[in-house]
């Protein structure tokens, strides 16, 4: 089932964020820094497992259950 | 009470403390922000700084060069003292950077001190600077690992050494550290924003790192061909040249439309090198020099319409920055800019908003 990345990156955003525009711009940036580019993936993007798995490993750094 | 700055060109510690001292006499600070030319020596100005103002949070690192309210100077110590008004509470401590757990523990034992836990630290209410060796290559680590566990704005600069990169140093409350991070929780008792700004327009020309050694800050490839020739076919250059060009050419990590710039500084083979990690596969953009003075006084100029009065500000403002405005003799049209409100500030080897960066002056402002 392709879009597992994003639905997990807005999942981990959402989450972070808790509705603060600013804070969501903040994690967004924060990923970037960590190698996940949120715009490079749609809801038809492969579920490429290193990057899911690399997904899971960062939410676990920034304390956030997925 | 506003805030004050006071700075002495005098070559000794004690006599150039005693001229800060003096300017300040009028202050009962409860913090003092102090940046010092490496000609101190570390444990003598840290020291001197701490027993002239002994009742407030000392912290300061050493530079690449100094800014005060109006100036760009060299060789100096400059110092902000800011009393209760403007700090409602302030706590610092030492991050090792040789121990991994060091940022998390100094975060959580800092947010205990204001009865907080670290992720539940208001973004309104608290600020966080670090001052960080800047010959560490720690920068990134710690910013990360901070940013992982706290949701406020942390903002700063890495210490300098007038170019010479042989040793930097920070300072906590009378003592001087090296391959350390001094961070500071700030409870400002004013309104408080950040001013980023790195004077670089994009091109839309798209370098995408291939081969990385992240650690050692280093590109093989992009775009999956040898990183020097892609990079001077990037600016039209033949390969040779690429060098003459990293200080105005540096690449951009674009977030939203904010490039996190990443400064290129030696090639080895067909390597780059930067001061900056930069992550494989992660979209770079080639960037374009702006006038410096020009775009930092739009960035003031549109940070005061937004806020009014700025109280007082700290400039966390590039070392290469500081090179491209000498060879410009645009020093003092720079300092200029930081006229009308307090300020101190120094020429850094990195700054620190988010994440690490590079050919960037972030700036920290109180209004």
């Amino acid at each position: 089932m392709p879009g597992k990345i994003i639905e997990l990156i807005d999942k981990l955003i959402e989450v972070r964020s808790n509705g603060n525009p600013s804070l969501e711009s903040t994690t967004r940036t924060k990923l970037l820094l960590k190698g996940i580019d949120a715009r490079k993936y749609t809801s038809s993007s492969e579920d490429d497992p290193v990057i899911i798995e690399k997904i899971y490993q960062i939410s676990e750094e920034m304390c956030v259950k997925l | 009470m506003t805030i004050q700055v006071a700075y002495s060109e005098k070559p000794q510690p004690q006599s150039a403390v005693s001229e800060i001292s003096s300017q300040l006499s009028s202050s009962k600070p409860v913090a003092v922000f102090f940046f010092a030319s490496p000609i101190f020596s570390p444990d003598e100005i840290s020291s001197a700084m701490k027993n002239a103002f002994p009742e407030a949070t000392v912290v300061g690192c050493s530079t690449a060069g100094e800014i005060v309210t109006g100036k760009m100077l060299k060789n100096s110590i400059v110092a902000m003292a800011l009393e209760s008004d403007e700090i409602e509470g302030i706590a610092s401590d030492v991050i090792d950077l040789s121990d991994r757990k060091s940022p998390a523990k100094v975060a959580i034992d800092l947010a205990a001190k204001f009865g907080e836990k670290p992720m539940d630290l208001d973004v309104e209410k608290y600020i966080g600077m670090i001052l960080i060796d800047g010959l560490s290559l720690g920068e990134e680590k710690v910013m990360e690992r901070l940013g992982d566990i706290l949701n406020i704005t942390i903002i700063g600069g890495s210490a300098g050494d007038n170019l010479e990169f042989q040793k930097t140093w920070v300072y906590l409350e009378g003592k001087a550290y090296t391959n350390a991070a001094i961070l500071t929780l700030i409870k400002p008792g004013c309104k408080f924003d950040i001013i980023k700004t790195q004077s670089f327009n994009r091109t839309e020309k798209i370098l995408v790192p291939t081969s990385v050694d992240q650690e050692a800050r280093g590109v093989h490839e992009f775009n999956g061909k040898p990183a020097t020739e892609e990079y001077a076919a990037a600016l039209g250059l033949p390969e040779d040249e690429i060098s003459t060009r990293f200080m105005v050419n540096p690449v951009g990590l674009i977030s939203g439309d904010e490039p996190f710039v990443r400064a290129p500084y030696r090639v080895e083979g067909k390597s780059i090198f930067f001061h900056c990690q930069v992550q494989k596969d992660i979209e770079l953009e080639l960037l374009t020099p702006i006038d410096i003075v020009e775009d930092t006084r739009r960035a003031i100029l549109a940070m005061e319409e937004k806020v009014g009065a700025i109280k007082g500000l700290i400039n966390f403002n590039c070392s290469e920055r500081t090179c491209l405005l000498t060879q410009a003799q645009k020093c003092d049209e720079y300092g200029a800019l930081f006229s009308d409100f307090p300020t101190v500030g120094f020429s850094t080897y990195g700054e620190e908003l988010i994440g690490h960066m590079n050919n960037t002056a972030t700036m920290l402002l109180f209004y």
